[in-house]
């Protein structure tokens, strides 16, 4: 064996041994992350600044200045703030009624207002036309004559759609509180709106500002229910959705996009810096909270959580029931006619969909953690670098990512052109669109198996794929599950990241919910909803029984 | 065969954690790194298990330089401080894990997992999961399983510093004995100076990356090299010769007249009724009594600005002292060493 001259080199460089796999995984990592994100990105870029006469600002000009785009602007600046105020208000409250109360049926509550994520991003509007349109069951019922459409409908679509992130946040946030600050407080005799003012509120203000960025990039990027319920009034998203696909203006779509996303990038910035924060609140010195019986208190909390879950719960019970009537709102009698799917593709958009989230699931599983090995277990020079790309989706609006791939990949001189057109395409645009979730799950997970493992098995002779097969990927399998439940259900249900990308052959079928909501066929478009949150259901309820004939117990499924 | 280590150095940012470290140990030896945190005794055992790599230096096995090989491929046993159990495992599959590694037969290694078992007497909890099993149990697997694959070198990283003090003492004594048993050459690190003096033929004090002493530990509790191994080791009086301190006489012989700080351990120093006289007897005044069960701490006054004394004593001469007593303490010469020139 040779042995390396130390003495007049000085200092010893790390062995090939040691290099070999750490650039191998960075390029497996980093390869895919600048094709499927970067890539993307950069194209819209390049879009929004080219013209006939080359690159230039004329684009930015023709669209900023004019006096449609700035009414655009306002109004979803307005929706926006003022669905997220609402949204969050009545989430804090439903998760402290959950976290923070006795009332009964807590259990229940908490799956009730978790409904939304189960169903297509528009089921809200959907389910509030049919509530409230011209045709809706209160104006039938009473005769009169409400109008949802346009901004309060928007703005009651959004809340509906956000409140359940809002609310997976908030609890979270609200889980854990000391016992001894409570104690103190009301031994020194502090009321109960002062302990929630004074204790409460400042220990979950990371929380409440990581729900309030999180709502906002929601609704300022959600373009299903304002296309939906939104009727003459426009918003930034359904302002792309015109231009692209409506008059097939890439440039002025890409302007949008990027001013799109702006605001969605700041909101997503701030909210990575606050959530890094909300750890060290609690010591491992803290007392957990003890509840005591306040049956005012209680009662109140079920009330309003009652209130909510009902308009949650509505919403989604309007469009079941549309789906099994004979014509809404002519022929109310029932019908499984609906459900023949005699549409152009009939039922094909759903297998579409359910092959797309079952491949997503696979792909992104595996994408994430890889991506969460590399960066945390093999540092290198670039880490920095790959973390950044890999949660760099989170800033970006699906419509944003779906149109840059449209610019990146439909050309034929391009690779990638091979799978575009395919369901697998659409597959990896949910992926890279969820990357940064799901690789923040997988990552979290990756931290807590120690780094004293890997030195056990190096010194046990295990090499470092035997370390990872043996060792890490076992001790996070069940985080796994849950991720790969993560992409199937959001898979399912988006519309954003894959509008641009479908052809008749791959519609999905939360896009067909809005084809056919827009032609007016309510009934069908009821029936694909229905058929979404079916799917997601048994699915969950499948991986449920799964696990727990595995006897893996404390997997959270729903995020 | 005998491990060498020489001239290893390693840097953590500006930070010298090892500064040119040699040091020889023989086959079938029992060491213990042992000095204050920081001292760069972990990362010595690291450099030496692979898992830290040195900037300069070698370490050798009967010759044969290990320095770039892997951990994987220098079948050394480490022990964490941890116990680092894989929580997917049972204690069978944690203990077959470095055979499975090795890729053995199937009944080699179930015989071998079993007769581990049975060398840390945990048989009967070959299927529980490491969740399942107590500290002291989970470190006898995490023994069972360096020791499985048949390592050339056992390496013990404070192995036993997470343990309850009752568990702790009786696993010394059955570390020991195991090592002795396979007779395999052993390092151990550890900051407990009581848990090196128990287990260890040799114990290398380190500090601030630098090796300070080497020696049993009768050599360093009896002849300290320097004032920090005297101080590190058991307790020590110090005596500095200037100030109210009257001129004794000690055995060392003396560096051309520079002044020296002597020391004396406490357990040296006798006591005597107050008027008695003799060479380096000091009167002094009892200011405080420890009843520590066998034996009394006294601190001792001598007054004029010299600082107080420590004595221990054992049997009846302890219970003669009370507060505030005149005695003379007596600083026999010949237990009086130099451990300082100044």
């Amino acid at each position: 064996m040779a042995i390396a001259d130390t003495a007049s080199t000085g200092i010893r460089q790390p062995r090939i041994w040691q290099r070999a796999p750490v650039l191998i995984g960075t390029l497996l990592v980093a390869g895919p992350l600048v094709v499927f994100v970067l890539w993307p990105l950069v194209a819209i870029l390049m879009r929004s600044f080219s013209t006939p006469e080359g690159f230039g600002l004329e684009n930015y000009a023709s669209v900023l200045g004019t006096a449609r785009f700035m009414r655009i602007l306002t109004n979803s600046l307005d929706v926006t703030l003022v669905s997220t105020g609402i949204a969050v208000v009545l989430a804090y409250g439903f998760a402290y009624g959950v976290q923070r109360t006795l009332m009964p049926g807590k259990a229940v509550f908490r799956l009730l207002v978790l409904v939304p994520l189960f169903a297509p991003s528009l089921v809200q509007a959907q389910g509030l036309v049919l509530l409230f349109g011209r045709n809706g069951l209160i104006n039938r019922t009473f005769g009169t004559s409400f109008d949802i459409y346009g901004y309060w409908g928007i703005v009651l679509a959004m809340v509906l759609y956000v409140l359940p992130y809002a609310f997976l946040i908030l609890s979270t946030a609200l889980a854990v509180a000391d016992q001894r600050l409570y104690e103190s407080a009301r031994i020194l005799g502090a009321g109960p709106w002062r302990i929630f003012r004074t204790i409460t509120l400042p220990s979950s203000r990371y929380g409440l500002a990581a729900a309030i960025f999180v709502c906002f990039t929601l609704v300022i990027t959600d373009f299903g229910n304002p296309m939906v319920i939104g009727a003459n009034y426009n918003v930034l998203a359904t302002e792309i959705y015109n231009q692209v696909i409506g008059q097939a203006n890439f440039e002025r779509g890409t302007v949008i996009g990027m001013v799109l996303l702006v605001p969605a990038a700041v909101a997503a910035i701030w909210e990575k810096y606050l959530s890094r924060k909300q750890f060290a609140l609690i010591s491992d010195q803290s007392k957990p909270l003890e509840l005591r019986p306040n049956p005012l208190r209680d009662w109140s909390f079920a009330a309003l959580c009652t209130a909510i879950s009902l308009a949650i719960l509505s919403v989604v019970a309007v469009v079941i029931y549309a789906s099994f009537v004979h014509l809404w709102p002519y022929r109310m009698t029932f019908s499984l006619r609906h459900y023949n799917f005699d549409v152009q593709n009939g039922i094909q958009p759903l297998w579409n969909s359910i092959y797309i989230s079952l491949m997503a699931a696979v792909i992104g599983v595996i994408v994430v953690t890889a991506a969460s090995y590399v960066i945390e277990k093999l540092r290198s020079p670039v880490t920095r670098g790959l973390y950044f790309l890999s949660i760099l989706p989170a800033a970006v609006p699906g419509m944003v990512l779906g149109l840059g791939y449209v610019l990146a990949f439909n050309n034929p001189s391009n690779p990638v052109y091979a799978i575009y057109g395919t369901l697998l395409i659409i597959a990896l645009a949910n992926v890279y669109y969820y990357h940064a979730q799901g690789f923040l799950i997988a990552s979290t997970s990756m931290k807590q198996v120690s780094g004293s493992f890997d030195e056990a098995s190096a010194t046990l002779g295990g090499t470092r794929l035997q370390t990872l097969w043996k060792v890490t990927l076992p001790v996070i399998a069940p985080t796994l599950v849950g991720v790969a439940v993560f992409f199937f259900m959001r898979s399912m249900v988006t519309l954003s990241a894959v509008i641009f990308l479908i052809t008749p052959q791959t519609q999905v079928a939360a896009v067909s919910v809005l084809l056919l909501e827009d032609r007016g066929a309510t009934n069908q478009a009821a029936a694909f909803s229905v058929c979404i949150m079916a799917t997601v259901v048994a699915v969950l309820l499948a991986v449920r029984g799964m696990l727990w004939l595995l006897g893996w117990k404390h997997v959270r499924l729903i995020r | 065969m005998s491990l060498r280590i020489r001239e290893v150095t390693k840097h953590f940012g500006a930070l010298t954690a090892l500064d040119s470290v040699s040091l020889e140990i023989a086959r079938g030896e029992f060491v213990c790194f042992l000095g204050p945190s920081g001292c760069g005794k972990t990362t010595l055992l690291r450099v030496i298990a692979g898992l830290e790599q040195a900037e300069a230096g070698h370490v050798e096995l009967d010759g044969r330089d290990l320095i770039e090989l892997p951990a994987q491929a220098r079948n050394f046993g480490v022990v964490f401080q941890s116990y680092s159990l894989f929580p997917n495992m049972t204690a069978a599959r944690n203990i077959a894990y470095g055979l499975e590694c090795r890729r053995q037969p199937r009944d080699r290694i179930r015989k071998r997992v079993d007769e581990m078992l049975a060398l840390v007497g945990l048989q009967d909890h070959a299927h529980k999961l490491p969740s399942q099993l107590s500290g002291g149990q989970q470190q006898r697997i995490a023994l069972a399983r360096a020791l499985a694959p048949d390592p050339q070198v056992l390496l013990l990283d404070e192995p036993l510093s997470a343990l309850d003090a009752k568990v702790r003492v009786d696993l010394r004594l059955e570390i020991r004995a195991l090592q002795q048993r396979l007779g395999i050459t052993t390092i151990m690190v550890t900051h407990d100076q009581e848990e090196a003096l128990t287990m260890a033929d040799r114990i290398v004090v380190m500090r601030a990356g630098r090796i300070e002493q080497v020696g049993s530990g009768r050599e360093l509790y009896g002849r300290p090299a320097t004032r920090f191994v005297a101080e590190f080791i058991g307790r020590l009086n110090l005596l500095p010769q200037d100030g109210g301190m009257p001129a004794l006489q000690h055995a060392t012989e003396t560096g051309a007249g520079r002044p020296a700080v002597l020391g004396i351990r406490p357990e040296a120093v006798r006591l005597h009724p107050a008027g008695t006289e003799g060479a380096n007897h000091i009167p002094a005044t009892v200011a405080q009594v420890v009843f520590l069960g066998s034996m009394t701490q006294l601190v001792l006054d001598p007054g004029n600005g010299m600082r107080p004394i420590l004595a221990e004593t054992h049997g009846p001469e302890a219970g003669g002292f009370e507060h505030g007593a005149q005695v003379v303490m007596e600083l026999p010469a010949d237990q009086l060493r130099v451990v300082e020139w100044q």
